[in-house]
C-alpha cells in the first residue's frame, strides 16, 4: 500500500471525532455494521460472544462460573457483554488483549492452546472462531454493536422421522434490531437431552435419531434457549385411533400425540378399577363395600358421570384437597428453626384453607390472600405463609416453587444457566419479602433489604422477569398478586393445572412440576395450554378442571400395558400406577380392617388424611413415609426404605396389631360365623373395590375353602387379610 | 515465539507450584506421583472389603480430640489434659489415652479444612464428598459401595447403628442410587445380649411358617393381579423378599446377638453401658459375615455448652460420657481387627460434619468451626503412625497440607476399590462422577 493512497483529512472536527471515538473504544472507529465477513467489521458483542459460547468459555464448569477460572471470570452463557469486554480488554493491566502483536495476545494464546491452558484447545488456530478473534484484536478491540440481538428462530421446531437412523439438519437464525438477519447455526450449541438416543454432529448441526420414540433437542444460541422436538414413532404401522372415544380437547390432543407417535393406546379400566381409581383421586379413600357393590350392580351409561360429580360435592373431596394443598403450601406447626413450635397458626391456617376449598374459592383468590396477608398469625390463618420458610431468599423461592413452578434458586449466585432468571430477578423478588415481618405478627415493615451479590448495594424490588418496581415503593406485594393473577400471566396457572393432571394421570406434562423452564418443555405444549387457558376462563376453579380430567377417555385408561405400549411412562397410552401416599394408605389400611389408627394426642378415630401437623407422633406414618413439609413434599421421597417397610408389615404392629382386632371387620365377620369365602369375597371389595375373579376364588378355596378344618379358618383369613393389604393391588392407585 | 513448556513437558505453571512444594519436603518425583494419584488411575494396592464408618454426629472438638492445643491460653486450651502417643510432639486428649496408645496403626489428618459451618451442609459434604446442591442429592460413601458391589447375602450391604439420623437428618444416604442402597436401620438399644433389632423378632403369634405363607399368598395376588399387563416385570416384591430371607436368617439374626462373643472381647469395647462400644462392636460383627459397609453414629458431639460434662464426665463417677466411650470404642475395634486379622481389609474412618470454635464461648463449649479439624483413619493398608497435616498453633485453620472432604472421598473411594472418577447415573440419565471432579487421593494414606 502506498502512502500517497492513504491520505488522512486532518481537518480539526475529524480529529475531534476521531479523539472522542479514542475515549471511548481502545481504538478504531464506530460505526461500521453488518455480518461478519472477511472484509467487515468483527462484532465484539454479536460475533465475538456466540464463539466463546460455543467453544464453552463462558459455561458453569468454566469461566462462567461465579468466581471464575484461573482468574478470568466471564459473565454465564453471555449473558453481560460491557462486563466480559471489561475482563478481556482492561483486566490484568491489559494484558489479555496485545494491539501491537495481536496473535501474542493471551486470549489469542490461551484457548488455542498454545501456552498452557487447563480448559484445553477450544478454537483451532486458523479456523474461523480464531479467526474472528484476531480480526477483531485487529482492528482495535472495540465494543460498539450496531445492531442487538432480537431473537433466535430454530428450524425446524419439529420433526417426525420415519425410522431410526434418519439425519436431520438443525439450523439457527438471528434476527437483529435493524431488521437484518444472519445464520447463527455454526455458533448455536445443540445439546441432546439423552446423548444416547439422539447423536449431535458438532460441526454441520446435524441430529441423528438412533432410538424410537420422542427425544428432546436444546438448542442454545448466547443465552437464547429453544427445544426442538424430534419424533420417530414407536412402531412401523399407524393404528387406528377412529375408535377411540374422544370426550373433549384433552382426549383430542392425547391421541393426536399417540398417532403422531404409533402408539397404540390400551383399553378403557373396568367399573371396579375406575371406581376405585377416581374415588381415591377426589377423595382420598376408598370406595365402601356397600358402594362398590352398588356402582358395579347399576346398568346407568352415565353413572360414573354422577359418581364424579357426587365426589366433587363431597366432604371427603374437602378433607383430602385441603391435605393436597396443605402440602403444597407445606403447612407445619414451626417456622424454620423457631423453638417453640406453636400448632396454634398451623391450626388457624389449615382451618381457613380447608374452608377455602369448601367454598371452591377461585385459585387466583387463595393466591392473592395468601401472598397479601398480614396480621396475627394466631389469628390469620393465611398469615402464616410467610412463617413457613425463614427468610426473604428461601420465601423467593419458596413463592415461586409454589405459584409459579419454577426454581429459582441457582439465579441467587448467577444468571441461571438453564432457564432466563437472571439474580436481579432473584433478589428482587427476595427484596419484596425483606419488607415483611414474620414473627407471630406478620406486617409490613419499613426498612428491610436484602444485599445484592453484585452490586453490593440494596437489591430492588423486582417482579422476576419483569420490571423493577418503584424505589419508593414500600410493599411490592400488591403488584406481585396482581401479576401472577393476570389472566395472561404465563407460569400461574400452568403450574396448578400442572399439578392437577399429576394428581390424576401420575405424572406431570412438565417434570418435575416445580422446575417449568425453556429447557425443560411439557410433553404435550398445546394441551397444558389449553388447560390452563380453560382454567382461567372458568375462574381458576380447582374442581372445574378436576372434573374435565376426569371426564376424559384419558384418564379412564387401563393401566395394564401391552406389548407395545409397555415402555411408554409419559403419553397416557395406559394409566400410570401410583403409590397411595402415607397418609391415604393409612386411612385405608384402617379402613379396610374396621380399626382406628391413633395419632398423638388426637381423639379416637382421627383419620390421618385430616391431620394438621405432619409430625404428630405415628409410627405408621413414618414408616409409611410422610413428609415433613419443611422442604418441598413434591421431590421422591425420603422415606424409611422399603426394607424396613416390608420388616415392619411382616413382624411390626402396623398389620398385625389391628387385623384380628376384637370388634374389628374379621373378627365381626368370624363371630358372625360367615363362611370363609364370603368373607374373601367382601375384603376383596373393601380394599381393591372388586370381586374376586374366578381363578382366585379358586386359589382361596383350596387355601381356606372346605378341605381346611374349621379351627384353622381363622388364622388363615388372618393371613389372607395380611397379604391382601401387602400386595401392589392395594398400596397403589392403577 | 516464545517457548511456554519446558522440554520436559512440565509448564511454567506447573513449575512454579513444584516450587511451592519443595517446602514441603516434597521433590519433582514426589510432585509427579501426586499428579497420577490425583483421579487417574486406581491404586491396585488399595482395595479394602469394608468399611466402618465412625461418624462423631454434630462435630466433634479437634481440640478436645485429636488435635489438642496444650501450649495455648487457657481459653483456647480448655479444660482438658493432654496425653502423649508415641510419635514425637504428638499428643491427644487424656480421656482418649488407649486410642493414643495405637497411634502406631493410626493416620491423623488436622489439616481437614472445609466452609460448610451447618450440620446439613457440613454432613453432606462429608459424606459424599460434594458441597450441597439443589439439583441432585449424592450417595453417601456407603450408598455407592452397596450399588457397586451389590448385595452378597442375606445382610444388606449398607447398615447404620443405630440409625442414620445424622447432621439434622436430611441425608437420605442413597441420593440419586436405588432406595435399596439406602443404610438399613438397625434400631433399638442394646444391652449385654446385644441389639434388638426392630422387627426382625416375630410379632407375637406369628412364626416362620406364617410369614411364608403370607410371603406366597402376597405373591399369588400380585400375579393374578399383573396377568396380562405387559409392563409388570417380575411378580415377585423384591423389597418383600429382602425382608423375608432377613428374618428367616438365623444367621444373620446371630450377627446382632453378642452372646456368643467372648468376655475378653466384649470387655475390648468397654461394657454395655457404653452404647458406641456396642455400636463398634456390631459393626465388627457386620463386617465379619460380609457387610462391605458399616456406619456407626455417635450422636451428641455438638457441645455449644458444658462441654467439660458432656464430654468427660457428666456427673461423679460417670464412666462413659463421649471421650472415654470413644477411646474404649476405637481402640477396642481396632485391636480386635488387628487381632483377627481383619485390619488390613477394613477401612476405619473416624470423622465428623467439622471442628469447634478454638475459643471457648461463654457456656463454657465450642461453636461451629469447619476451616479446621481432624480426621482419624486407619486400616486397608493406611500407614500408620502419621499425622498428615498441622493447624497452627491456635487450631484455628491448617497451616500446610489443607484437605478438603473432597480429597478425602477420593481417598476413601480409592482405598474401597473404587475409581474416584467412575461415572454413576441419576434415574434420568445424568452422569455423575462418584468424587468430585479435581479431587486429590490423599498419597500418604495410600501405602
Amino acid at each position: 500500500m502506498k502512502m500517497a493512497e492513504r491520505t488522512i483529512k486532518t481537518g480539526w472536527p475529524v480529529l475531534l471525532a476521531m479523539a472522542l471515538t479514542a475515549l471511548t473504544c481502545p481504538a478504531g472507529f464506530a460505526g461500521e455494521a453488518g455480518p461478519s465477513t472477511p472484509a467487515g467489521r468483527v462484532d465484539f458483542a454479536n460475533d465475538l460472544i456466540p464463539v466463546f459460547t460455543k467453544a464453552g468459555c463462558n459455561a458453569a464448569a468454566c469461566h462462567g462460573a461465579a468466581i471464575g477460572r484461573g482468574g478470568f471470570k466471564l459473565s454465564l452463557y453471555g449473558g453481560n457483554p460491557a462486563a466480559d469486554y471489561e475482563a478481556i480488554v482492561r483486566q490484568v493491566e491489559g494484558r489479555r488483549v496485545n494491539l501491537a502483536r495481536p496473535e501474542e495476545s493471551l486470549i489469542v494464546l490461551k484457548p488455542t492452546k498454545q501456552i498452557a491452558h487447563r480448559g484445553g484447545r477450544r478454537l483451532i488456530d486458523g479456523k474461523e472462531g480464531a479467526e474472528l478473534l484476531l480480526r477483531w484484536i485487529r482492528q482495535g478491540a472495540g465494543l460498539i454493536s450496531s445492531r442487538s440481538l432480537d431473537r433466535v428462530e430454530i428450524s425446524p421446531g419439529r420433526h417426525v422421522a420415519e425410522k431410526p437412523g434418519a439425519s436431520i439438519e438443525l439450523r439457527a437464525t438471528a434476527f437483529f434490531s435493524d431488521g437484518s438477519k444472519q445464520d447463527v447455526t455454526r455458533w448455536t450449541v445443540f445439546t441432546a437431552e439423552d446423548p444416547s438416543a439422539v447423536e449431535i454432529d458438532s460441526e454441520s448441526a446435524a441430529a441423528k435419531m438412533l432410538r424410537r420414540g420422542r427425544q428432546i433437542v436444546i438448542a442454545r444460541y448466547l443465552d437464547r434457549v429453544t427445544p426442538i422436538e424430534l419424533i420417530v414413532p414407536l412402531s412401523g404401522s399407524k393404528p387406528d385411533l377412529s375408535a377411540e372415544p374422544r370426550r373433549g380437547f384433552i382426549d383430542r390432543k392425547i391421541l393426536d400425540a399417540l398417532s403422531t407417535l404409533r402408539l397404540a393406546p390400551s383399553p378403557g379400566a373396568d367399573d371396579a378399577t375406575f371406581l376405585r381409581r377416581v374415588t381415591l383421586d377426589l377423595s382420598g379413600r376408598l370406595p365402601t363395600v356397600a358402594a362398590a357393590r352398588a356402582f358395579l350392580a347399576r346398568a346407568d351409561p352415565k353413572k360414573r358421570r354422577t359418581e364424579i360429580d357426587r365426589l366433587l360435592a363431597s366432604e371427603e373431596f374437602s378433607e383430602y384437597w385441603t391435605l393436597r394443598l396443605a402440602k403444597l403450601l407445606r403447612i407445619h406447626s414451626g417456622a424454620d428453626g423457631e423453638l417453640v413450635r406453636s400448632g396454634q397458626g398451623a391450626r388457624k391456617y389449615h382451618q381457613w384453607l380447608h374452608q377455602q376449598v369448601r367454598d371452591n374459592t377461585g385459585y387466583d383468590e387463595l393466591a392473592r390472600t395468601v401472598i397479601l396477608a398480614t396480621g396475627d398469625s394466631h389469628l390469620v390463618g393465611p398469615a402464616n405463609f410467610y412463617r413457613t420458610v425463614k427468610g426473604p431468599r428461601k420465601q423467593a423461592e419458596f413463592m415461586s416453587e409454589v405459584f409459579m413452578g419454577s426454581r429459582l434458586r441457582c439465579a441467587n449466585c448467577h444468571n441461571h444457566p438453564l432457564d432466563r432468571w437472571t439474580q436481579d430477578d432473584y433478589h428482587g423478588l427476595a427484596a419484596i419479602f425483606a419488607r415483611i415481618e414474620s414473627g407471630q405478627l406478620v406486617k409490613v415493615k419499613a426498612s428491610g433489604e436484602v444485599i445484592h451479590p453484585r452490586t453490593l448495594e440494596r437489591a430492588l424490588q423486582r417482579i422476576p422477569g419483569e420490571d423493577f418496581l418503584g424505589a419508593d415503593l414500600v410493599d411490592g406485594r400488591g403488584k406481585l398478586a396482581s401479576w401472577l393473577t393476570d389472566p395472561g400471566n404465563p407460569y400461574f396457572a400452568r403450574a396448578i393445572v400442572n399439578r392437577l393432571w399429576k394428581a390424576m394421570m401420575g405424572r406431570g406434562l412438565v417434570e418435575p412440576v416445580d422446575d417449568f423452564r425453556a429447557t425443560n418443555p411439557p410433553t404435550h405444549l398445546a394441551l397444558l395450554s389449553s388447560l390452563a387457558d380453560d382454567f382461567v376462563k372458568n375462574g381458576y376453579d380447582l374442581r372445574h378442571t378436576l372434573r374435565t380430567i376426569a371426564l376424559s377417555a384419558a384418564y379412564s385408561r387401563s393401566s395394564k400395558a401391552s406389548e407395545e405400549n409397555k415402555s411408554d411412562g409419559s403419553f397416557y397410552s395406559h394409566a400410570l400406577r401410583q403409590e397411595l401416599e402415607p397418609e391415604v394408605l393409612a386411612d385405608a389400611i384402617s379402613d379396610v380392617l374396621g380399626v382406628a389408627g391413633s395419632y398423638g394426642e388426637e381423639p379416637k378415630g382421627t383419620r390421618a388424611v385430616t391431620l394438621v401437623d405432619p409430625k404428630t407422633r405415628s409410627v405408621a406414618l413414618d414408616i409409611l413415609g410422610r413428609c415433613s413439609r419443611e422442604e418441598s413434599c413434591e421431590s421422591p421421597a425420603g422415606s424409611t426404605g422399603g426394607l424396613q417397610r416390608k420388616l415392619h408389615f411382616f413382624n411390626g404392629a402396623l398389620l398385625n396389631a389391628r387385623i384380628a382386632a376384637p370388634g374389628g371387620r374379621l373378627d365381626k365377620m368370624i363371630k358372625a360365623g360367615q363362611l370363609p369365602l364370603s368373607i374373601v369375597e367382601q375384603f376383596y371389595l373393601a380394599a381393591l373395590g372388586r370381586y374376586p375373579k374366578n381363578a382366585e376364588s379358586a386359589f382361596w378355596k383350596e387355601q381356606i375353602g372346605e378341605n381346611i378344618p374349621a379351627d384353622r379358618h381363622r388364622e388363615l383369613l388372618e393371613d389372607f387379610v395380611w397379604s391382601l393389604l401387602v400386595c401392589n393391588e392395594f398400596v397403589s392407585n392403577h | 515465539m516464545f517457548n511456554p513448556e519446558r522440554c520436559d513437558g512440565v509448564s511454567r505453571r506447573d513449575l512454579l507450584r513444584v516450587g511451592g512444594l519443595s517446602a514441603l519436603g516434597l521433590g519433582l518425583g514426589d510432585y509427579f506421583r501426586l499428579q497420577r494419584l490425583s483421579g487417574a488411575e486406581n491404586s491396585p494396592a488399595a482395595k479394602a472389603k469394608a468399611c466402618i464408618l465412625v461418624w462423631l454426629d454434630g462435630g466433634p472438638s479437634h481440640i478436645e480430640t485429636f488435635d489438642p492445643k496444650p501450649e495455648s491460653p487457657a481459653e483456647v486450651r480448655g479444660p482438658l489434659k493432654t496425653v502423649a502417643t508415641k510419635l514425637p510432639g504428638v499428643r491427644f486428649s487424656e480421656d482418649l489415652a488407649r486410642t493414643a496408645g495405637l497411634i502406631d496403626k493410626l493416620a491423623v489428618i488436622r489439616s481437614m479444612t472445609s466452609t460448610l459451618g451447618e450440620h446439613n451442609f457440613g454432613t453432606h459434604y462429608l459424606m459424599t464428598g460434594y458441597k450441597p446442591t439443589p439439583v441432585v442429592e449424592y450417595p453417601a460413601f456407603g450408598a455407592t459401595l452397596a450399588h457397586v458391589r451389590g448385595q452378597a447375602g442375606v445382610l444388606p450391604a449398607n447398615i447404620a447403628v443405630p440409625d442414620f439420623g445424622i447432621g439434622g437428618s436430611q441425608l437420605t444416604g442413597n441420593g440419586y442410587l436405588p432406595g435399596s442402597t439406602r443404610p438399613f436401620s438397625v434400631g433399638g438399644k442394646s444391652d449385654r445380649r446385644g441389639f434388638k433389632v426392630r422387627d426382625l423378632d416375630f410379632y407375637r403369634g406369628l412364626d416362620l411358617a406364617r410369614l411364608d405363607r403370607r410371603r406366597k399368598f402376597v405373591g399369588a395376588l400380585d400375579k393374578f393381579s399383573r396377568a396380562k399387563d405387559a409392563s409388570a416385570g417380575s411378580t415377585s416384591d423384591p423389597d418383600l423378599e429382602r425382608a423375608y430371607k432377613l428374618i428367616a436368617s438365623p444367621e444373620a439374626k446371630r450377627a446382632f446377638d453378642f452372646s456368643d462373643e467372648p468376655e475378653k472381647v466384649r470387655a475390648l469395647y468397654g461394657d454395655q453401658r457404653n452404647s458406641i462400644g456396642q455400636a463398634c462392636l456390631l459393626a465388627r460383627r457386620l463386617v465379619e459375615r460380609g457387610v462391605p459397609f458399616v456406619t456407626v453414629n455417635s450422636k451428641g458431639w455438638d457441645t455449644h455448652q458444658d462441654l467439660y460434662s458432656r464430654m468427660k464426665e457428666r456427673y461423679p463417677g460417670d464412666k462413659w460420657a463421649l471421650l472415654p466411650s470413644l477411646d474404649f470404642a476405637l481402640s477396642g475395634l481396632i485391636s480386635d481387627l488387628s487381632d483377627r486379622g481383619m485390619l488390613d481389609d477394613t477401612l476405619v474412618v473416624v470423622m465428623g460434619e467439622f471442628g469447634r470454635t478454638p475459643k471457648l464461648n461463654a457456656n463454657g463449649g465450642r461453636d461451629h468451626w469447619p476451616r479446621a479439624f481432624s480426621v482419624v483413619m486407619a486400616g486397608a493398608g493406611v500407614p500408620g503412625g502419621q499425622v498428615i497435616g498441622q493447624s497452627d498453633s491456635l487450631g484455628e485453620s491448617p497451616k500446610d497440607r489443607p484437605v478438603t472432604p473432597a480429597d478425602l472421598a477420593a481417598t476413601i473411594y480409592t482405598l474401597l476399590g473404587i475409581n474416584p472418577k467412575l461415572m454413576l447415573h441419576t434415574g434420568d440419565g445424568r452422569p455423575v462422577r462418584v468424587a468430585p471432579d479435581g479431587s486429590r487421593v490423599i498419597s500418604e494414606l495410600i501405602a
